[in-house]
């Protein structure tokens, strides 16, 4: 039975998704339960994934029956399980705030709506599982092509927004390919760990370093490195309040895992002098990611794109973290991966909560608001330490180990970098703060008596995530150490 | 230099998949207008095609399907057929995007009665 569950884990919500047009054109009102139904099911799998994989070792799925290098395989290892279990813990509770704030343009569509939210989360479960060159692409474009239906979603000022969105996604995944065409064509593999076998000797040959390249610059569009950022805040600024947590959280992340997978897993670091440039350009990349994109998180005035910054920002410290060619930077920076997505998640569903409940989208409309609402002050507070990276969340351990990493590989221009981006996240962070516990005059709004119990638990269950990631952040940083034990680093 | 040349027009199919792909780059960059921006991002992404079937394609032999089980293999006797499997993929994927970008173009279309990018940019303002 275990071994099945990197198969159930994808089709529950993609099953779900096919089927949720006949469904809805039953009872539309059902579109909604059924699809939280399909997110608990996957959660309970990906839960039981997780247990099965600590307890004996990591699955590998062979689809149809075809083994590895001539079929497609699936890999569930500690990496790929703990990110299932962040896509089920973000996609759950994007799914019950949306079901308060759903955008009045979304009524009546409740069928499109949730079939793409479905197709989203199975396409990055997808990508997560896939140990293939090609299915990953094609994972990739699933998810990217459900994205610009929901950004755009909407109408107005979004379209517009989507429509750039699609453009650099499509150029994105093409570059994605043609990298891997050069892969294929020099290898003839597209298996990860095949290509791990293969590609090693070859890094010195121009095909494979120019797929390399190309496969960087494709995923680094869909990750948003800060020269190609320049998608993202519009798309998750004019998203609906109610999936902007959702993309946030999730879609970033997974490309830079895919990048990860393909960086260490089948251009593994042993390969010397090529292997090394290739991680001072990671890590340069990195340095100016997060410094950059704090500082334009900084200049922002909208809730939203002051947290799209910061996401593009914390993009560059899992980079820096991944480029310093260490088990501990690596380790640091994939455990970080999941903290950030928890916590763009967090501040996402707070931004939307916030433009809901009191009408504040910009940091002026956050300092007339006088919000007195416990939950919402609470949770960001908490998402804060998060971000900041202060010792019980997990945004301290992740960074802890990336900066164990830099040191370690003497790198010191990438601990400066760590260090300034956590002083300028507090900066912008504390424009908010300040404006939150601004007193004077009555409180706006209403108490948390009228708070709905949905709104309530999605407020609280990303900083109680960050928290317990916090607490277990040993065991989890010893299974990721434990899984990239074997690359050689 | 002249070597460069020599190798380059000796692979015909490889100048044109590089000027495909610069051409569509060039024009989904430069140009206003969403409908010629998409026109550029479809040449991009056939010119990519183009290369896969490049790679794939092998002189003198055919499909891979067994004549006869009773002579040994010859394997330039028959194409690799996954490239092929994954350029049809690669296709479908790109008719995918090429709906949904075409979808919301007639939105926008209709929603500001414009294609031209900085028209609609000044009027979301």
């Amino acid at each position: 039975m275990t071994d099945q569950i990197p198969a159930l884990a994808f089709l529950a919500p993609f099953g779900t998704a096919i089927c949720l047009p006949l469904v809805g054109h039953w009872r539309n009102g059902l579109c909604r339960p059924v699809a939280m139904a399909a997110v608990a099911v996957m959660a309970a799998l990906s839960v039981a994934g997780l247990w099965g994989v600590y307890a004996s070792g990591e699955i590998r799925y062979s689809l149809g029956g075809w083994e590895a290098p001539i079929g497609i395989e699936w890999v569930a290892d500690k990496i790929a399980a703990i990110m299932i279990a962040t896509i089920c813990f973000v996609a759950g509770v994007s799914l019950v705030y949306g079901g308060v704030i759903e955008d009045r343009a979304m009524r009546g569509r409740a069928i499109p709506y949730y079939t793409m939210i479905l197709l989203l989360i199975a396409g990055l479960a997808g990508a997560v599982y896939a140990a293939d060159l090609f299915n990953i692409f094609v994972f990739l474009e699933v998810v990217a092509l459900a994205g610009y239906a929901l950004v755009g979603a909407r109408g107005g000022r979004a379209l517009m927004s989507a429509f750039r969105y699609l453009v650099m996604g499509a150029l994105a995944t093409t570059f994605y390919l043609l990298g891997l065409v050069y892969f294929y064509a020099a290898t003839g593999a597209l298996n990860i760990a095949d290509l791990g076998g293969r590609v090693p000797g070859l890094l010195g040959s121009k095909a494979v370093l120019g797929g390399l390249i190309f496969i960087f610059i494709g995923l680094a569009i869909k990750m948003a490195l800060v020269p190609l950022h320049a998608w993202l805040p519009d798309a998750y600024a004019d998203a609906p309040d109610a999936v902007s947590p959702l993309l946030a959280g999730l879609v970033t992340k997974i490309a830079l895992l895919v990048w990860l997978r393909i960086q260490y897993w089948a251009v593994a670091a042993e390969s010397g002098d090529p292997a090394a440039h290739v991680f001072a350009v990671v890590s340069g990349l990195g340095i100016a990611a997060s410094v950059g994109g704090a500082f334009l998180a900084m200049s922002q005035r909208e809730l939203k794109r002051i947290f799209a910054y910061a996401g593009v920002s914390h993009v560059g410290l899992v980079l820096i973290g991944a480029g310093q060619a260490n088990q501990t930077g690596l380790a640091g920076g994939l455990f970080y991966l999941a903290n950030d997505a928890v916590m763009q998640c967090g501040l996402f569903v707070l931004a939307g909560v916030v433009a809901f409940r009191y009408q504040a989208r910009s940091l002026d409309d956050v300092g007339r608001a006088r919000i007195r609402n416990p939950w919402v002050l609470g949770a960001f507070v908490v998402v804060s330490l998060g971000m900041v990276g202060l010792p019980p969340t997990g945004g301290f351990f992740g960074k802890w180990y990336i900066l164990l990493g830099a040191l370690e590989a003497g790198n010191y221009l990438a601990v400066a970098a760590i260090v300034l981006t956590t002083l300028l996240t507090l900066a912008y962070l504390l424009r908010i703060l300040e404006r939150l516990f601004r007193n004077g005059g009555a409180a706006r709004g209403s108490g948390s008596r009228s708070m709905p119990f949905a709104l309530r638990l999605s407020l609280a269950a990303p900083p109680v995530a960050v928290i317990g990631l916090g607490i277990c952040g040993d065991p989890i940083i010893k299974a990721l150490l434990d899984s990239t034990s074997g690359l050689g680093l | 230099m002249n070597e460069l040349i020599e190798t380059a027009l000796q692979r015909p199919n490889i100048v044109a998949f590089v000027v495909l792909l610069l051409v569509g780059l060039y024009i989904t960059l430069t140009r206003h207008n969403l409908i010629k921006k998409l026109i550029g991002l479809y040449l991009v992404q056939t010119s990519v095609i183009l290369f896969l079937v490049t790679v794939g394609a092998k002189s003198g032999a055919t499909v891979p399907v067994l004549l006869d089980t009773a002579s040994a293999v010859e394997q330039d006797a028959y194409v690799n057929p996954l490239p092929h499997v994954l350029t049809l993929t690669a296709i479908v994927v790109q008719v995918a995007t090429l709906g949904v970008s075409l979808g919301l173009v007639s939105a926008i279309y209709r929603k500001y009665g414009s294609l031209d990018e900085d028209h609609i940019l000044e009027r979301t303002r």
